[in-house]
């Protein structure tokens, strides 16, 4: 079964084609990080504009670089949402419009369903297993019994990780988009400032907003007592404690499930840190990562996941498919 | 016998939903509804329903009309996403015109067509609709009030108007796209961010 996918819910304009929820035939993405670098974060509607302007022309690579043609594909695959509404809706129509116009079906797929199945394309998933989604928009931890049965364990209650990194990196003058450049700095720097513990009720919620204060309130007390705020032991204080934070949480969601897998997913899947941590703590367990390539948001993901919905769920949507900033799993 | 092309018009920069399907001269059926910034869910199913109550289908299409703008932005994305990709995939030849041109069409004399654009301001043209549609003024952003009193002679205000694209055509005002690929929505502003970043 071919699957041509496209993902527009944030700043990248992604399509590709995938077979049997597993080969890779193309995934062209096309970020528009540069672009809103400028603005300190993304913008919306600038967002949008970018998606509309290149929509078919990066559908149109995916399958020149897949080398299919049109009566190949199978099932037309969009997402969905969560994610910046005018963005997901450039994707949305698109989709429904190449659809309608070969007479595919269509089915709209949850972004972070994506992000969890990214790992598919390296790994065979193993249920049950338990997912810790980690970007700019998600802190989450997902238990699933079996392909496409998710149950939402835990969530951040305020900041998600992603937004923690770059409001910091953005007090620390590092620019746009935090998670890379806080994660290069803090390998030169020791974790030498004190962090503090981070307690949330819930087993397996999460929170930043308490973290994010603290080292924004350190730099600026540092600053106004007039010495020089050490950015990569800043740097590195902050990563450890915000990752600990992610590894206590998993840890405990693994032990408490009969989970036999453990995945990480989404763009902050890509800290160093991160990837380092997993790898020491579950050594009892199988674990997953998917390659930098499938961390941050690509149509990829989206084609894999449509194709377990498909097979598992859902198997197609109407013309009348509508996109949501918020969407549950 | 060479039959008459058929064309499909789509425009949803305005509140209106507007999709038209024309086989030459004749308008074979429209849809020209008010919408609840609901465009990106009706629009297709509208696409749809129009071809299957014709019995024509995408196959059968030799050109797409889309509206461009100027409006609500995220609204004429919508149309916009849809109508590149319907001609790219399919290799079917695209015009763009004037949303605000389209909403003018559906009315005689000198006609002012607007969608508001808040605090006064709104997107706005002027047109004579005779048995064509002259632009007598570039589309642009202005303060409502202020262009009004410039005016000069008989007109009248529009919100809405269900378009006539024969109108639009004899005015030359449908315009060949020659790179489907690089068609983008008229927006004639800057978003804020780049506005605010450029005053800095």
């Amino acid at each position: 079964m071919i699957v041509l996918a496209i993902e527009s819910s944030c700043d990248e304009t992604s399509a590709s084609v995938a077979k049997d929820g597993r080969e890779i035939l193309s995934n062209v993405v096309f970020s528009q990080i540069d672009l809103h670098e400028t603005f300190g974060g993304v913008v919306p509607e600038v967002a949008s504009r970018e998606h509309v302007k290149r929509i078919t022309v990066i559908i149109e690579k995916a399958l020149e670089e897949a080398d299919v043609s049109v009566e190949d594909i199978d099932l037309v695959a969009v997402t969905q949402g969560p994610g910046l509404i005018g963005a997901l809706l450039v994707g949305i129509n698109a989709a429904k419009a190449f659809a309608f116009a070969h007479g595919i079906p269509i089915v709209g797929v949850h972004h972070i369903a994506g992000h969890i199945y990214a790992n598919q394309i390296q790994h065979e998933l193993r249920f049950p297993l338990i997912a810790l989604v980690v970007s700019g928009g998600h802190t989450e931890l997902i238990r699933m019994q079996g392909h496409y049965q998710f149950e939402v364990l835990g969530h951040t209650h305020d900041d998600a990780i992603g937004e923690a990194y770059d409001k910091i990196a953005r007090v620390l003058g590092l620019g746009y988009p935090g998670g890379p450049v806080i994660d290069k700095l803090a390998k030169e720097g020791q974790p030498s400032y004190d962090m503090p513990n981070i307690r949330t009720e819930d087993p397996y919620g999460f929170s930043y907003s308490g973290l994010k204060s603290h080292v924004i309130n350190l730099i600026h007390r540092e600053r106004q007592r007039g010495r020089s705020v050490q950015t990569v032991d800043m740097a590195a204080s902050f990563q450890k404690a915000a990752i600990e934070h992610l590894i206590e949480k998993s840890r405990r969601a693994v032990d408490n499930t009969d989970a036999g897998m453990f995945l990480v997913a989404g763009g902050v899947a890509a800290n160093s840190l991160l990837r380092e941590r997993v790898a020491q703590t579950f050594t009892d367990i199988s674990y997953a990562i998917p390659d930098f390539e499938y961390c941050t948001d690509n149509a990829a993901m989206m084609a894999v996941a449509a194709y377990y919905q498909y097979t598992h769920a859902r198997q197609s949507d109407s013309m009348s498919l509508n996109g949501y900033s918020r969407l549950e799993l | 016998m060479k039959r008459s092309p058929v064309r499909l018009l789509l425009d949803t920069a305005t509140p209106y939903l507007n999709v038209a399907l024309y086989e030459g001269t004749e308008r074979l059926g429209s849809l020209y509804r008010k919408g609840n910034n609901d465009h990106s869910v009706t629009l297709m199913p509208a696409v749809e329903q129009l071809f299957k109550d014709h019995d024509r289908n995408v196959e059968d299409l030799d050109g797409i009309v889309v509206g461009i703008g100027p409006g609500s932005y995220t609204g004429v994305r919508i149309g916009v996403a849809v109508a590149k990709t319907l001609a790219w995939s399919k290799n079917i030849p695209l015009y763009t015109v004037s949303s605000l041109a389209l909403m003018a069409s559906g009315h005689h004399g000198k006609a002012l067509p607007w969608v508001d654009a808040r605090r006064g301001y709104a997107f706005l043209g002027l047109y004579e609709v005779n048995d064509h549609v002259v632009q007598l003024d570039e589309d642009r952003y202005a303060h409502l009030d202020s262009y009004r009193e410039e005016i000069e002679g008989e007109w009248t205000a529009v919100t809405s108007g269900r378009p006539d694209l024969l109108l639009l055509e004899r005015g030359g005002l449908l315009f060949p796209v020659e790179d489907v690929h690089h068609v983008s929505p008229m927006y004639l502003r800057q978003t804020e961010a780049e506005r605010n970043h450029s005053a800095k």
